[in-house]
């Protein structure tokens, strides 16, 4: 009778221990299952930031413009997620973390290198399609060629900048010049080679050139035109010695095996938001943009130069 | 030789797995080498690189933390953030007195921790305290709904949106007190404000009752009162901007019927307030009209404020008109430029381009009238020269020499001498963080 009483616990125990089981697996599948809905219904747009508050206010409106558009497609949820350098944005393009991102060229190249993103549209950013580094120095410096450069210093911009250092730095080693950096602008380059110094903002580029703490300057041709970047009070006592090609000025991507349709959408949405009017403001926050077009052949091969200038620096640079 | 590789790879997944993150590097040069012998095939070097990123991935900050000297916190999707600040502002003042005993000396004219946040991408908030003076002093203080951007809704204490001046930080005023006409300005009050901006305009509107720390006698109601202003910059780039401007406010007396317009001589070391209207009685409202602008080009700038203020009365009282304006020239000697911030309609942090910071040089005529009617509260004009040095973006000196020119009026509502000229030198040594 107790032997009997034993085995019925024991087949209870069982029967709740199953149950339990049972209902933790449903738990963990219907969890899973939302969670996967969760991504698939949301379109996770991206961008290498070191201020993700305000790049925040950048995204946000345009994101919500194109998932507006993409009801029929299941995608009615917006994520903004920023990385703190391109190696993160890799890491996220790699694990299908973000879907679309906004870049320079030079980003662009990498991420679709690295982590097969895919460009599918240039970007008017700021209302420009492209851009140039321009080299300049002040009056009286003698500096008319890159190859005049030779003992002279050079402010670039960063290490992370295209137009104040890739281009620059590519045009420089493409010339045959030897680069060295230096700690501080006032120290004095060999003579054999181009000692260069990071001014990183445009004014205190422009103004150290200006004031002769530098012998010259290489940043986009767009800073030389700004009044805020350069003066005119110090442009009439500088000149441009040297322009580069001319590089798209930003491009859209988006990550490997995102879906088609979803792809396909998201380009006919932004070549055509120019002319929407319900467009206008998340154009604004999102850079100043005015408008988007395909990349053609011309926007590939500024595409192929920087992809160059991007293998040419990073081999001889130790990037 | 296969079964090694495998072998070696099984080892190196168990390593990884209870490696420090600092040790992955030596990991990748472990792994390139173990490629290179031929210990480990292609394909496996590539899965266990592939590993130890994604191990680094799941690794990696979601918080992004940098300090300019104060603390900033946020995340990488934009949806938090919190900045902790503070200003600190130390006063030296002497007088070249005339009548009046004005009483040479320091002060800590701010000292003041300030945090700011986001929370959940829409709503922000700010709190600032000021331990400048006996009290601690509750300045911004709100909550704030962005989730209509650029429009923004604000609830708490906040400055009413009225004059350029007023609404630029006092860690960016060019001159250390505002000027003369500032006596008008409502400040800080609590309420509920809307702004919206656009290319180049902005407009803003708030309801508002009194600051936290206004208290009517025998348990009266607070007055209120609604305050607009719009501003309109059509230059706005850079070295080079235009800014006009004009606010309106009402405000209701509250309980006491009573309002005092007064103001120091632009120096805040002394209490002395020449310009007093004393208790005006029997108010019914007080309207204030605010034109505004302002002129950067390069290294140069002008700036302006009229504003005029009308108290109408009960009990058959004639209504009394104030006014007073200012205007002043800046110049840059080391070639810097105002920074105009079209997006809030004022001015902002100057940043040095030179290595011995940057030099500024200015020039400020005031004025204002507080007598009218029965209302003597006196007149007088001001002009000062002041002297920036900006070390850095975030460490000012500041010099003004100051010249006060007081009608007979100006006796600080009968507590002072009328007719009273002294001359101000004060300076000033700022740092923010």
């Amino acid at each position: 009778m107790l032997i009997e009483k034993n085995t019925a616990m024991q087949h209870r125990a069982r029967s709740s221990f199953v149950v339990l089981f049972l209902l933790l697996l449903l738990a963990f599948t219907i969890s899973s299952a939302s969670a996967a809905t969760e991504r698939e219904r949301t379109l996770v747009i991206g961008k290498v930031s070191s201020n993700p508050k305000k790049h925040y206010r950048y995204l946000k409106p345009m994101a919500d413009y194109v998932v507006a558009q993409m009801q029929d497609l299941g995608i009615d949820r917006v994520k903004i997620l920023m990385a703190r350098d391109n190696q993160q944005m890799v890491r996220y393009l790699k694990r299908g973390k973000v879907d679309w991102i906004t870049e320079t060229v030079f980003s662009a190249v990498e991420f679709e290198e690295k982590a097969g993103a895919e460009m599918v549209l240039l970007k008017w950013k700021k209302g420009v399609p492209e851009y140039h580094t321009v080299f300049f120095t002040r009056n009286g410096t003698g500096i008319n060629s890159l190859q005049d450069l030779k003992g002279k210093t050079l402010t670039l911009q960063d290490l992370g900048s295209s137009s104040g250092f890739f281009i620059p730095v590519a045009l420089l080693l493409e010339a045959g010049l030897d680069l060295v950096q230096l700690e501080s602008p006032r120290e004095t380059a060999p003579d054999n080679a181009v000692g260069y110094v990071f001014g990183k903002e445009e004014i205190n580029m422009s103004t150290w050139v200006h004031k002769g703490v530098t012998d010259a300057g290489a940043y986009a041709n767009l800073d030389w035109d700004r009044e805020d970047h350069t003066p005119s009070a110090f442009k009439e006592n500088m000149y441009i010695f040297h322009e580069s090609e001319s590089y798209p000025r930003a491009i859209e991507l988006v990550r490997k095996g995102l879906r088609p349709e979803v792809k396909a959408r998201l380009k006919a949405i932004l070549l055509a938001a120019h002319d929407d009017p319900e467009a206008t403001a998340a154009l604004s926050a999102y850079q100043e943009t005015t408008r988007f077009d395909v990349i053609d052949d011309s926007v590939m091969a500024g595409i192929e130069r920087a992809r160059k200038a991007l293998k040419q620096v990073e081999s001889e640079l130790d990037l | 030789m296969v079964f090694k590789q495998l072998h070696l790879a099984t080892v190196l997944c168990g390593l990884m797995a209870s490696s420090a993150f600092a040790a992955d590097v030596d990991y990748l040069d472990l792994l390139d080498v173990l490629k290179q012998n031929n210990s480990l095939t292609e394909q496996q070097h590539k899965s266990l690189v592939d590993a130890l990123e994604d191990r680094a991935g799941n690794a990696e900050a979601e918080i992004q933390v940098a300090t300019k000297g104060g603390l900033e916190l946020g995340t990488y999707d934009g949806q938090f953030s919190f900045e902790l600040g503070g200003r600190l502002m130390l006063d030296l003042a002497g007088y070249h007195e005339d009548q009046v005993k004005l009483g040479n000396g320091t002060e800590i004219r701010r000292a003041r921790l300030e945090a700011e946040g986001i929370m959940y991408s829409d709503w922000g908030y700010e709190f600032g305290v000021d331990f400048a003076g006996a009290d601690a002093d509750i300045k911004d203080a709100y909550i704030e709904y962005r989730g209509s951007w650029p429009s923004t809704l604000k609830l708490g204490q906040f400055k009413e949106p009225f004059s350029l001046e007023e609404l630029t930080s006092s860690r960016y005023i060019t001159f250390m007190e505002r000027a003369l006409p500032n006596a008008f300005a409502p400040g800080r009050n609590i309420g509920m404000g809307y702004q919206s901006r656009g290319e180049g305009w902005i407009t803003a509107i708030g309801l508002f009752g009194e600051a936290f720390d206004d208290d009517v006698a025998n348990e009266g109601d607070e007055g209120w009162g609604v305050t607009t202003r719009v501003t309109y910059a059509p230059w706005r780039d850079g070295r080079k901007a235009l800014h006009l401007g004009a606010a309106l406010s009402v405000r209701t007396a509250n309980d006491d019927n009573e309002v005092k317009f007064d103001s120091r001589p632009e120096s805040h070391v002394t209490d002395v307030k020449y310009l007093n209207t004393g208790d005006i009685t029997d108010v019914d409202t007080v309207s204030l009209l605010g034109l505004e602008a302002a002129l950067v080009k390069g290294s140069w700038s002008l700036q302006g404020e009229a504003i005029q203020a009308q108290v109408s009365r009960s009990s058959g009282l004639a209504t009394l008109d104030f006014s007073g304006w200012y205007v002043y020239g800046s110049w840059f000697l080391t070639g810097e430029s105002r920074m105009y911030k079209a997006k809030k309609g004022s001015f902002g942090r100057i940043k040095p381009t030179g290595d011995s910071g940057a030099w500024e040089l200015a020039l400020r005529l005031s004025s204002l009238d507080l007598t009218d009617g029965p209302v003597t509260g006196g007149e007088a004009d001001q002009l000062t020269l002041g002297l920036n040095w900006y070390v850095n973006p975030h460490l000012r000196m500041m010099m003004n020499y100051v010249r006060v020119d007081n009608d007979d009026f100006a006796d600080d509502d009968g507590d002072a001498q009328g007719d009273d000229n002294p001359d101000i030198l004060q300076l000033r040594a700022q740092i923010d963080f």
